[in-house]
């Protein structure tokens, strides 16, 4: 766990402003990234990114509840007894993720239908309690909240990237559900490569395997070794 | 005898890691070694079977429209089922750093993260939309954290042993029980459709 | 340190900030929310009748469900003995709560599509897959035999297996043509049938591979779920048959 270590890093930085601001967003979007490196809400990275638009959905409602979380517990951080902070924090993020339910329940219901159990389970998402425990409950709000955004959108980018691959490679399509839907590879006419008539892809077909959720272990694990084999030292060495 | 059912189901059928693919985080960070597994799985198991019950009430009793208030409270269901998940957890603690504070010292952040295991508040909403009777979702709870339990050991040993194994460095460790779990899981999809009530009264 | 009465007051003071928050978010939200809802069950039956309103049912925008909805459908309810059940509309009936009483106490939604002399019987059934429930909505043509269209959901079958009955339009496109009784007029149902339907069999269509538990469900869902329309089919099939005497 690199959680601590970074804290005591950031800690050094915080009269700075600018640059150092930045890395607290880019830093998860890659060297400490929230999946591949912090180990942290894959269960949700699993389930929806079948498809990527409610990878995309996802992505979003994540990157608002880690925000405005983090920005909430570090503005009451010196109030929040001890005893009971993490029940606080829950309590917090449950209801960020209440608003971010009935919200979309107002803005878009099918795909409030297409992600059901796993929006509750956002609550779970170990990387808003996680940032709430390791960098909110002892940083200013700004970079609270700039950290919960960064790292936020280092879970969305994962979630998206392994979205997008087992949507091309399972179903031929991307962003099927919403208004951009784009038909790449099948075996009808809409799609642009007709794989019945096209002579240079006649061979090739859906791959049902990356539907099922053992895909998205797959394919992160490739992410995780693509990402350590230019990253050296992320390898684990035990 | 439903109880039963159901508990064998969520043990092995509807595995809560290798066929919902929850809890992983936890699930993947604490099973380098099987000492260490064991004991949060024990510990799991315990929250799973105490919360599930407590929840049940909560959901029957306080949200529900015959409830103690008379109108629809579901929509609080997340916060106060967070917050008997994070009470209990916050109870284990206090208890593991008593009893055994090596263990306690060993599991180190994942203990609180227990409350943030996906597995403990997936199977209390579970346990709503699927209707369960008091006596099944507590069959249920155990069922779950046995399953938990079991996959998490399962992991723990085949990772103890593959760190002899030759693999590329960048995929060792982490990208390595991903792919792992992967084929954990396609294993397990092919104890999917098995009905336990079926095989019981010899039908089939 | 902190006194255990100002740890109670904090927390009581933040949970009831929260309650008093989502109460009222909820309130603004929540018709909107119940309109969303409704749409949502709409486009379900329009996807079932695609052919004959010649659109799919993601095309309408939400006030053009509405308006066709008021402009070209019936509502009825009727019950297994195929009784008309007067006072409530077919918008009324939660099938998911329909499903856990006794057979012989269901009410059954039925929405009638008129279009130009064209009449299409939309009738909803309800069964359990694999994981968990799944359902559908069955499109019959005039002669109340000949399927004109179906549509399928679940809640939570595995995607690229037993998902497929909703997200793979050829499964639903294979009900097509297909009829539930035979030239006797007794109920067959249709069969979801493991490695492909017999040819020319108007009774059975093809199965998903992988799948069979939830294409059984399927089969099931159907043939349970269809026959309890039965009275109300064949009552109407009487009605109409002693009409076309008259004419003559």
């Amino acid at each position: 766990m690199s959680t601590t270590t970074q804290e005591v890093k950031q800690a050094e930085k915080e009269p700075l402003f600018g640059k150092k601001e930045r890395r607290l967003i880019t830093d998860p979007l890659n060297d400490n990234n929230p999946i591949t490196v912090q180990v942290l809400g894959i269960c949700s990275a699993l389930a929806v990114t079948s498809l990527v638009y409610p990878s995309v959905v996802m992505a979003v409602a994540v990157v608002f509840v880690t925000a405005f979380s983090s920005l909430a517990t570090s503005l009451l951080r010196n109030y929040i007894p001890k005893s009971v902070r993490m029940i606080v924090q829950l309590v917090i993020i449950a209801t960020l993720v209440t608003v971010v339910e009935l919200t979309l329940k107002y803005l878009n219901y099918p795909v409030y239908k297409q992600l059901s159990v796993y929006i509750g389970l956002i609550i779970t998402n170990c990387i808003v309690m996680g940032r709430l425990e390791a960098f909110s409950m002892a940083n200013k709000p700004w970079r609270s909240f700039l950290d919960g955004i960064g790292n936020g959108l280092g879970y969305g980018l994962i979630l998206i990237a392994v979205g997008v691959v087992r949507e091309v490679f399972g179903k031929g399509s991307l962003f099927a559900g919403s208004p951009l839907e784009m038909k790449i590879i099948g075996n009808t006419e809409a799609y642009w490569i007709n794989t019945e008539t096209s002579t240079m892809f006649g061979w090739y077909a859906n791959n049902n395997l990356m539907v099922l959720p053992a895909a998205a272990m797959f394919v992160i694990g490739i992410i995780i070794w693509i990402q350590r084999s230019r990253n050296t030292k992320l390898v684990d060495v035990s | 005898m439903e109880a039963l059912n159901i508990f064998l189901k969520a043990a092995f059928i509807e595995n809560m890691v290798l066929a919902y693919f929850l809890g992983m985080c936890s699930y993947l960070a604490v099973s380098k070694s099987v000492k260490t597994a064991f004991g949060l799985g024990l510990a799991v198991i315990f929250v799973l079977g105490i919360t599930m019950p407590i929840n049940w009430l909560i959901n029957e009793y306080l949200l529900s429209e015959n409830g103690l208030f008379g109108t629809d409270l579901t929509f609080l269901r997340f916060i106060l089922f967070i917050a008997v998940i994070a009470s209990m957890v916050q109870l284990v603690e206090m208890v593991i750093e008593k009893a055994s504070p090596s263990l306690y010292a060993s599991l180190g952040i994942f203990l609180p993260l227990i409350t943030v295991n996906c597995a403990i508040l997936g199977g209390s909403l579970f346990m709503v939309s699927r209707e369960y009777t008091f006596g099944n979702s507590v069959a249920f709870g155990l069922g779950g954290g046995f399953g938990w339990f079991l996959a998490i050991i399962a992991i723990a040993a085949i990772r103890e042993k593959i760190r002899y194994s030759n693999i590329p460095p960048a995929l060792r460790g982490l990208g390595m029980a991903f792919i792992l779990t992967g084929l954990m899981g396609i294993a397990f999809m092919s104890l999917m459709g098995i009905d336990p009530a079926a095989l019981a009264s010899g039908a089939n | 340190m902190e006194n255990n009465r100002y740890v109670i007051i904090f927390v009581f003071i933040l949970t009831a900030t929260v309650a008093v928050l989502l109460t009222f978010l909820r309130e603004a939200t929540k018709d909107q929310a119940a309109l969303n809802e409704e749409i949502f069950n709409k486009r379900a039956i329009l996807s079932a009748i695609e052919d004959k309103t010649g659109k799919d049912s993601g095309e309408f925008t939400d006030e053009e469900v509405v308006q066709l909805f008021e402009a070209k459908f019936t509502q009825k309810v009727v019950n297994v003995e195929g009784e008309t059940l007067e006072g409530v509309s077919a918008d009324d009936i939660d099938m998911a709560k329909e499903k856990k009483k006794p057979e012989s106490e269901r009410r059954l939604p039925v929405y009638i599509y008129e279009d130009g002399g064209d009449k299409v019987y939309v009738l909803s059934v309800r069964g359990n897959g694999l994981w968990d429930e799944i359902w559908g909505n069955i499109a019959l043509a005039e002669d109340l035999n000949t399927v004109v269209g179906a549509a399928f959901d679940h809640k939570g079958e595995t995607p690229g297996l037993g998902a497929e009955i909703k997200d793979n339009p050829t499964f639903a496109n294979n009900f097509k043509g297909k009829q539930i009784m035979d030239n006797d007029g007794d109920f067959v149902s249709i069969l979801v049938r493991k490695g492909g339907a017999e040819p020319g069999n108007p009774h059975q269509v093809d199965g998903i591979s992988g799948a069979t538990v939830t294409a059984n469900g399927v089969t099931k869902m159907l043939e349970s779920g269809l026959e309890n329309y039965m009275p109300y089919l064949n009552d109407l099939r009487g009605e109409g048959q002693q009409g076309m005497l008259q004419e003559q």
